[in-house]
C-alpha cells in the first residue's frame, strides 16, 4: 500500500537548484520510495534523482502529488511537506 | 608571446598586474584506446573519482559559505544531488558494461540530461552548466588531470579561462587575485558582476584568441579599456599597478571646505549591494529593479518585490536608496510583457511610457510593493521615474502614486509616501525642468541616455564614441541648466550615469553643484577622495570655464588646466 498528499509548492524558485536539491536530499534520507508529479498529470516521477526532479520544471504555487510506499510512509511526507513549504530563505535554516 | 594586446570587454574600472595561471577545468578526452577494459575496474575508477569529488564539493562548499554566503554556497548542495543522481549512476554502470572506460561512461551518461536541460529556457538551462561542472569534475577526476585550485592561488595570479562558473568565482580570493579574463561573456554576465562587486580588475568575452596566452606570463588585466597587454611597457606596468589601492572611507565625505557630497553606487542585481557596502558606498543612488523582472515566465508579485526593497533598505540604515521604477523596451527582452518591434526602439514605447500604459499593472504593482517597504525599514527609500519627457507624464505617475496610498490606506496596510523624483535622461526633461523641479524631491541625471539624446548619437555604436561624450558643451550645459532649476526649487539632484564615476571629472560635477554622485561600486573610494581635495569655489569657477567652451576638446583642457 502506498500513501500519498498533495502539496502546494511555496519556495519562489519552484522546485529548482536549492530547493530541489533539498527536496532531493530528503528523499534519500528516507527508506520508502517517493514519486512525484503534477495532480493534474497522471504521470509520475522518481523523486530520489535530482535530474528527474528538476526537469518536472515545477514553479512557485503549483500543486504537487506526492506518493510514498514504503516502511516509513507518514514521516517522508512530513519531510518532504516541510521542504516544499518552507520559503526559500528560510530553507538554509530548515535543514540546520 | 610577446608584447601584445588583446581586446574583451571591461567589467571593472580597475587595472592590475600579475602573472597567468590557466585554470581549465575541461579535460579533453582523446579517443579511447582500443584495448579490453576490466569492468570492475572501470567501477571502481568511477567510484573513486565519485568520492574525490564529493569531498573537493563538500570543501568548496565550505570555502565559498564562508567567503561569499551561505546561499552561495548552496549551489553546491545542487552539484552534490546530480554527482549521486540515479539516472547518472545507471547511465555510467550500463555503458561501463559495454565496455566503455569509466572516463568515456561518464561523457555518455551526461549527455542526454545536459541536451534534455540545454533545450530548456531561463533556470532550466542553468541546470546544464550544473551538470556540465559535474560531469567535467568527474572526468577529471578519472583521468587524473590536475586542477588549478581556485581557492589557493599564489599572490598576484591573474585567472585566465574558458569561461567562470558562479561556483569557480566564489572560490576566488579577492585579496590574492590580481585579477580574471574569460574567453567568453559579457558585461552582465555572472563572473562580470562578480568581478565588480568585489572591485577586481576583470575583462570578458576576450574571444579565442585568449588561448594564445601562456602560463606564467606576465599581463596587465585592464577592466577599463576592456584590455589585456601581454609583456607590458613599463609605463602600462606603473598605469596598472598605480590604480590599484584606494582607501576606503565609510563615513560620507566633504569637499575641503566642507560642502558634503553623497557618493551612492549604481547597483543592478542584490548581490552588488554587498560589493556597494563594502567600497564604502553611502547608499544606493540608483537601484535598477529590472532583475526582478527579467529571466522568468511571469512578473513578480508584490510581495516578492517588497521583500527584495526591504532588504536592501535594511542593508543602508543611514544611506539613502533611490530605486527606479520598471525601464524596460528598448533593448530588453522580457518573455510575458508584450514588448512592441519598434523601429527604434531607443526613441518608443520604454521607461514612464509603458508604465503609464501597457504596463500600469505592474507600475501599481511596484509602487505598492515600494510604499510598504519604506513603511517598514529604517532606510530611506526614494523612488525615481525613467525617461520622464513631459510634466503631463510626471503628473500621471505621481497621480498613480496618490491612488496606490490612497487603497493601502483603505485597505489598513501600513505604508509610507517615499521621496519622489525623475531621472534627467531627456532634452524634454531639460528643458522642463523648472516644472518638473516643482513637483518632485530630486533630480537624478542620467548622463548615459542624456548624452545619446543630446548629441543624436546611439549608445552602442562606435562610430560616433566620440560625439557621444558627457564633456561635449551641450551635455555640460543641459546638466547646469537642470541643477539651476532644481536649486530654485529646494530639490536635491544627483547624477547616476558613468561620467559621475570618473574622478577626473569629480572637480567639474561639484563646481556644477550637483549634490550626490552615483557610480559602479568600484569607483566609490577614488570618487571620495577626489571630493575631499576640491575646493568649491576653485570648482565652481573650473565649471563656469567648462560651460563657455565651445568644444569638446577646449572642455578637456579647461578641466586639466585648472590653474590657469
Amino acid at each position: 500500500m502506498s500513501t500519498e498528499r498533495t502539496v502546494t509548492v511555496v519556495p519562489e524558485a519552484g522546485l529548482h537548484a536549492r530547493p530541489a536539491a533539498k527536496f532531493v536530499e530528503a528523499v534519500n534520507d528516507h527508506q520508502s520510495d517517493v514519486e512525484i508529479g503534477r495532480v493534474d498529470e497522471d504521470d509520475l516521477t522518481p523523486a530520489g534523482s535530482m535530474i528527474a526532479v528538476t526537469s518536472l520544471g515545477v514553479e512557485s504555487g503549483e500543486d504537487i502529488r506526492i506518493v510514498v510506499d514504503g516502511p516509513d510512509e507518514e514521516a517522508t511526507l512530513d519531510a518532504l511537506e516541510r521542504v516544499l513549504t518552507t520559503p526559500e530563505d528560510e530553507l538554509a535554516d530548515a535543514n540546520t | 608571446m610577446s608584447r601584445r594586446t588583446l581586446t574583451g570587454t571591461g567589467a571593472t574600472p580597475r587595472s592590475n598586474i600579475g602573472t597567468v595561471v590557466w585554470y581549465s577545468p575541461d579535460v579533453d578526452l582523446p579517443d579511447p584506446d582500443n584495448v579490453d577494459v576490466d569492468p570492475a575496474t572501470e567501477r571502481d575508477r568511477f567510484e573513486d573519482a565519485r568520492e574525490a569529488a564529493r569531498s573537493e564539493l563538500e570543501s568548496e562548499r565550505e570555502r565559498t559559505a564562508e567567503r561569499v554566503g551561505e546561499q552561495e554556497a548552496e549551489i553546491f548542495d545542487a552539484h552534490l544531488q546530480f554527482l549521486d543522481d540515479p539516472q547518472i549512476e545507471d547511465g555510467v554502470e550500463s555503458a561501463i558494461e559495454d565496455g566503455l572506460p569509466a572516463e568515456y561512461a561518464v561523457q555518455q551518461a551526461f549527455a542526454d540530461p545536459i541536451e534534455q536541460f540545454e533545450g530548456m529556457e531561463g533556470r532550466m538551462a542553468e541546470r546544464a552548466d550544473d551538470l556540465r561542472d559535474v560531469r567535467d569534475r568527474l572526468i577529471r577526476l578519472i583521468a587524473g588531470g590536475e586542477r588549478v585550485d581556485l581557492g589557493d592561488l599564489p599572490e598576484g595570479a591573474v585567472v585566465l579561462a574558458e569561461r567562470l562558473t558562479p561556483s569557480d568565482t566564489a572560490q576566488l580570493d579577492p585579496d590574492r587575485v590580481a585579477g580574471f579574463a574569460t574567453v567568453t561573456g559579457g558585461r552582465t554576465s555572472h563572473a562580470a558582476i562578480f568581478a565588480r562587486s568585489l572591485a577586481l580588475p576583470a575583462v570578458v568575452g576576450v574571444g579565442d584568441e585568449l588561448h594564445d596566452i601562456d602560463e606564467g606570463a606576465t599581463v596587465v588585466v585592464d577592466g577599463e579599456n576592456g584590455e589585456i597587454a601581454v609583456d607590458p611597457t613599463d609605463e602600462r606596468r606603473e598605469a596598472a599597478s598605480a590604480t590599484h589601492e584606494v582607501e576606503i572611507r565609510e563615513e560620507p565625505v566633504a569637499t575641503a571646505d566642507g560642502t558634503e557630497i553623497e557618493i551612492a553606487a549604481n547597483v543592478g542585481q542584490p548581490v552588488e549591494l554587498e560589493g556597494a557596502k563594502a567600497q564604502g558606498a553611502d547608499g544606493i543612488g540608483l537601484y535598477r529593479t529590472e532583475f526582478l523582472f527579467l529571466d522568468r515566465e511571469a512578473p513578480p508579485d508584490e510581495d516578492e518585490q517588497y521583500e527584495t526593497y526591504v532588504e536592501a533598505l535594511d542593508m543602508f540604515p543611514d544611506g539613502r536608496i533611490v530605486v527606479r521604477t520598471l525601464d524596460v523596451g528598448g533593448d530588453k527582452p522580457i518573455p510575458y510583457l508584450d514588448l512592441p518591434d519598434e523601429e527604434n526602439p531607443f526613441l518608443g514605447e520604454r521607461g514612464i511610457r509603458r508604465s503609464l500604459g501597457p504596463d500600469t499593472d505592474l507600475f501599481e504593482a511596484q509602487l505598492r510593493a515600494l510604499l510598504r517597504a519604506a513603511a517598514d525599514s529604517d532606510g530611506r527609500l526614494s523612488v525615481m521615474f525613467p525617461l520622464v519627457a513631459t510634466v503631463e507624464e510626471l503628473d500621471a505617475a505621481l497621480e498613480t502614486v496618490d491612488a496606490v496610498a490612497a487603497a493601502l490606506d483603505e485597505e489598513g496596510i501600513d505604508y509610507a509616501v517615499p521621496e519622489l523624483g525623475v531621472m534627467i535622461e531627456t532634452p524634454a526633461a531639460v528643458f522642463a525642468a523648472p516644472e518638473l523641479a516643482e513637483r518632485v524631491d530630486f533630480f537624478s541625471v542620467g548622463t548615459n541616455d542624456l548624452t545619446q539624446y543630446i548629441m543624436a548619437a546611439a549608445r552602442e555604436n562606435e562610430n560616433v564614441a566620440d560625439i557621444r561624450d558627457p564633456c561635449q558643451p551641450s551635455v555640460l550645459r543641459a546638466v547646469a541648466q537642470a541643477v539651476e532649476a532644481a536649486h530654485e526649487n529646494d530639490t536635491w539632484i544627483g547624477m547616476c550615469g558613468e561620467m559621475a564615476g570618473d574622478p577626473e571629472l569629480t572637480e567639474l560635477l561639484v563646481g556644477l553643484g550637483l549634490d550626490e554622485l552615483s557610480m559602479s561600486a568600484v569607483t566609490v573610494p577614488e570618487v571620495k577622495a577626489t571630493v575631499e581635495s576640491v575646493d568649491t569655489d576653485e570648482a565652481a569657477e573650473q565649471a563656469t570655464r567648462a560651460l563657455e567652451a565651445a568644444t569638446r576638446d577646449q572642455v578637456l583642457e579647461r578641466i586639466q588646466n585648472n590653474d590657469s
